[in-house]
């Protein structure tokens, strides 16, 4: 064998000038892309680079129009998916192709159904159990359930399960993470990994940098249906180099926040008050306000309930109870029509779902709640000519797509239409649901702006979004919900990802942390509390005081300087033995998670006269409750 | 002001273009409405006579005006089987109030009653979330017994003459009745295209929860379009008691279907958001020339059904398949 047929085997996928035109656009010029064994390959692009329209036709759900294609070396051209399925490859869907009503178990095996012959449903059962053994999906996907009963993470998981059932050699996976909180992505990365060390190649198709930056081995950028940068190593890419590929030009500031910076202090007025809401079993007691001007980011994972809670302030949820005032007055919406009389404006969180009429034209679409707020019997679509000029202008739309079908356009310039349709409405206050889910970060950026236009114009605006990267980019002020409760309310300049996760962490999977706290106070009383340190000021995380324990100046969700605190010293010298202050003595023991990340610190403080227990033993119980929390992340990690 | 001028000159040309590629799938029923009418002319010396076209303007009237009621229900995703059995109540209740009030209130007291049962339907579908097909097949079963009941079985005949001239009159030649088909339908037409109501019936049944979101009235809307068909069962139920001064309790029976075929075969989708009244219009006129022409051609009436319900089928199939030859383009289109 030569070096260059051997070098050749090597690539699990070669393709050579793949051609694809759809009726109007010509969607592939000429790409390349190789795909070595065993690694993790970035396929990234703005929207409507083809990505898609490339992995389509590598997992053989499209045919190319020409361009030659190899598997493991050998030239393939697979006539549907289930060719490309048994030759090896399968894809990942975006967007889910699930059976709702079957079960998770048969879901996974879905594919088989197809193939002649009796299934033994045991046989199924016990596959399904190890291949979940296997992935650490043990205990957090229940088999026998429907698959409607399911979150939309947990379906995407069944999803990736449904390939891994196949034993495939290629994986692509095509924005597997839109749906995840950044834990879920932790967990699909070790299983990425995993299957990289049993020889499988993957493709990840993804928006987000960061984890494109985590997890990958190398990166082919694509642009307008050509591969700009074929296989360059990730180790060797800086984000800004990664976003001008994309894009095609430099996008110094993404987050648009130019001079002014993030988290300027803020005085306007309260635009919005909410106090004490509950709504459904997802929204328990949620409290926060956004005065005028302000971008207020309301953060924290899918399924803590950020989305329900807007969905009532906007009229889509009955509010429960709790109150609710807009500009001072009491204000509730029984329908969006009470919400946006009032001056709300509301991007939902799923765009096909809830944002789009399909059957209308981009100028119907765009006037969609011009339409709903109008009063009288005509149209009235001139009066707001001369504003959506300067408006599609703004957004950087063409006016030559009003009368073009809504579903002609990339998801991106769709997202910028349900943008340009509230602003339209000039509101007092703009809520966005994951406005930015599925976006390329060049229509992003412009999305930011246009958000920090309006918010400098006076618009209140408040923000939902599980990107953390993004609430901190965007937002001058983020409240953190966890378990339908708001947690903290803090300004973006004083926190990071990290603190905002473990803020966001809901009670399930902090709970070791909290059983330690009470471990603690329940044993030994005083005040116990996860915190975290960082320069001057401390984060805390969660707290557990007995009746009569001292003051210790913070309180979960708060995050005062050091110097502000009661136990100054202690805190300042991380003090791993009981140190005596005016306010008590304290003892603090670092916590780390199981690949050596910190997780902050345990501390426990005593009133000053009571006597003071062995800090080893204090610091016993907080490593078990420790363990017993990395435990639970490596069950769920592995 | 000067957006205004500068924009002007190029409305019209975008408008027109606009118009034509809206109105591919009208254009398209027409020529196959024209291909029939000719066929029809060459086989029949009779098709073309005045006489024969004076009794296909007649007999589009009833199938006509219901259709307009089933388009906009059909526009929202919806489907009204009462239609028929409607009629034939409202047609009762028309009798029956002509033995004591004046034509026009009469009149009055009909439609108010064809609305009423539409109401009906429309707030049970919409509030009590009950399938449109559920709902408006219990007021079918519903309709037909109260036509029966009020009636006592028995046809209410010798009607005033008053009410005769609605189906005699004519307009420049023109019956009346056509006459009052034809601008109903130009009605519903602008109201369809020009009016937020018409605009907030197509946004619900293309996608009612982005229409909701959006503020439109989602529900006053939804349980309209029954009114609406209810109210236009009556308005036939008038015409058809006025053509032969009589209304029998069995009276338009299996006219919910002609009306559904019509709606179908003028190119609306039966999941909502697509269709166009015009579209409907030929869709009737193309019902009545296809029966027509059965009885020209002395086909047997017991053959009539199966003639009549194969063409429906074979039509739709047609426009199926050239309108998925030409929404490929716009599918591949949308992947990134």
């Amino acid at each position: 064998m030569t070096e260059a047929a051997a070098d050749k085997s090597l690539l699990a996928i070669e393709a050579r000038d793949v051609w694809k035109a759809f009726e109007r656009t010509q969607a592939l010029s000429g790409v390349a892309f190789a795909l070595r064994r065993g690694e993790i390959h970035a396929l990234v692009g703005a929207n409507g680079a083809g990505k898609s329209t490339f992995s389509r036709i590598v997992s053989g759900h499209l045919a190319a129009d020409r361009g030659d294609i190899r598997l493991f070396g050998e030239g393939v051209r697979f006539a549907s998916a289930r060719d490309a399925i048994r030759a090896g490859v399968t894809m990942v869907m975006q967007e889910t192709s699930l059976a709702p009503d079957l079960s998770v178990l048969e879901n996974i095996y879905l594919p088989e159904f197809g193939a002649p012959g009796r299934l033994s449903w045991k046989a199924l059962a016990a596959r399904a159990e190890a291949l979940l053994d296997q992935f650490g999906q043990k205990g957090h996907l229940p088999l026998g359930r429907a698959l409607r009963d399911l979150s939309a993470s947990q379906r995407q998981m069944v999803e990736i399960l449904k390939a891994l059932a196949l034993d495939a050699k290629v994986i692509i996976f095509d924005e597997p993470t839109a749906s995840f909180s950044p834990n879920e992505v932790d967990r699909l990365f070790d299983v990425m990994r995993l299957l990289t060390q049993r020889g499988k190649s993957l493709v990840f198709v993804s928006h987000r940098l960061e984890e494109i930056f985590e997890i990958t081995d190398r990166i082919t950028v694509f642009r307008e249906g050509a591969a700009v940068a074929e296989g360059a190593p990730t180790s060797g890419m800086r984000p800004t180099e990664l976003v001008r590929l994309m894009v095609g030009r430099e996008i110094a500031d993404i987050y648009a926040r130019g001079a002014a910076g993030r988290g300027a202090a803020w005085a306007g007025a309260a635009v919005l008050d909410v106090e004490h809401l509950a709504a459904g079993p997802r929204v328990k007691d949620v409290s926060f306000s956004v005065a005028a001007g302000e971008i207020l980011g309301l953060a924290g994972l899918v399924g803590a309930g950020r989305s329900e809670c807007v969905e009532a302030i906007f009229g889509l949820r009955r509010v429960e109870r709790g109150e609710i005032r807009l500009a001072g007055a009491p204000f509730r919406a029984r329908a969006p029509i009470d919400a946006i009389r009032a001056g709300i404006g509301f991007i939902p969180e799923d765009r096909r779902r809830q944002g789009l009429v399909q059957d209308f034209t981009v100028r119907e679409n765009l006037l969609l709640a011009h339409l709903g707020r109008r009063r009288g019997i005509g149209l009235g679509y001139d009066e707001r000519r001369a504003q959506i000029e300067v408006l599609l202008d703004e957004l950087s739309l063409s006016p030559r797509i009003l009368d073009d079908g809504i579903l002609t356009l990339s998801g991106g310039m769709q997202q910028k239409v349900v943008l340009a349709r509230w602003i339209l409405m000039s509101p007092k206050l703009l809520i966005l649901d994951e406005p930015t889910r599925g976006v390329d970060i060049g229509t992003r950026s412009t999305i930011y702006a246009m958000i920090r236009r309006l918010a400098q114009r006076g618009t209140g605006v408040l923000l939902v979004s599980s990107d953390f990267e993004e609430v901190i980019g965007v937002s001058d002020r983020i409240v953190v919900m966890s378990d339908g409760t708001d947690v903290t309310s803090i300004p973006s300049r004083l926190v990071d990802v990290e603190k905002l996760a473990m803020f966001a962490a809901p009670r399930s999977s902090a709970e070791a942390t909290h059983f330690v706290l009470e471990e603690l106070v329940a044993r030994f009383g005083g005040v116990a509390y996860w915190i975290s340190l960082e320069g001057e000021r401390l984060y805390c995380f969660d707290a557990v005081a007995a009746p009569e324990a001292p003051e210790i100046g913070f309180a979960r969700g708060t995050f005062p300087e050091i110097a502000q605190s009661l136990i100054p010293r202690a805190l300042e010298r991380r003090s791993e033995t009981f140190l005596a202050e005016p306010a008590g003595a304290s003892v603090l023991v670092p916590l780390r998670g199981h690949r050596g990340h910190d997780l902050g610190h345990v501390g426990l403080t005593l009133p000053p006269s009571s006597p003071l227990p062995d800090p080893l033993l204090v610091r016993r119980i907080a490593l078990a409750g420790a363990a017993a929390t990395t435990a639970q992340a490596v069950a769920g990690g592995r | 002001m000067t957006t205004e001028v500068k924009a002007a000159p190029r409305r019209p040309a975008a408008r027109v273009r606009r118009l034509i590629r809206g109105a591919q799938l009208e254009l398209r029923m027409l020529a196959m409405l024209g291909i029939l009418s000719l066929g029809l002319s060459l086989i029949s010396p009779y098709f073309f006579t005045l006489s024969n076209i004076l009794n296909l303007m007649d007999q589009s009237v009833i199938t006509g005006i219901v259709s307009i009621g089933q388009t906009f229900v059909i526009l929202i995703a919806g489907i009204d089987l009462s239609v028929g059995s409607l009629t034939g109540a409202t047609g009762i209740v028309l009798g029956l109030s002509l033995q004591t009030l004046p034509l026009p209130l009469a009149i009055a007291v009909a439609i108010i009653a064809g609305g009423l049962a539409g109401f009906v339907n429309g707030y049970i579908i919409t509030k009590g979330r009950v399938a449109a097909f559920i709902v408006t097949l219990g007021m079918m079963s519903v309709g037909r017994s109260m036509a029966y009941v009020l009636s006592g079985a028995n046809s209410i005949s010798q009607l005033p003459d008053a009410l005769g001239d609605l189906a005699s009159a004519t307009v420049f030649g023109i019956p009346l009745n056509f006459v009052v088909l034809v601008v109903l339908y130009a009605i519903a037409w602008y109201y369809l295209t020009f009016t937020k109501g018409g605009r907030t019936i197509y946004a619900i049944g293309s996608n009612a929860e982005a229409a909701r979101t959006a503020g439109l009235r989602v529900e006053l809307y939804s349980i309209l379009v029954y009114v609406i068909s209810g109210a236009l069962s009556a308005v036939a139920a008038v015409f058809l008691a006025a053509r032969i001064l009589s209304i029998d309790p069995i009276a338009a029976t299996g006219l919910e279907l002609d009306t559904i075929a019509a709606v179908v075969i003028g190119g609306a989708s039966l999941f909502g958001g697509r269709g166009t009244i015009i579209g409907t219009f030929i869709g009737v006129v193309i019902m009545v020339l296809i029966r027509n022409g059965l009885n020209l051609l002395n086909v047997n009436p017991y053959w009539q059904g199966t003639a009549i319900g194969s063409i429906i089928v074979a039509a739709v199939l047609l426009e199926r398949f050239l309108s998925a030859r030409e929404g490929l383009g716009r599918a591949g289109s949308e992947e990134g």
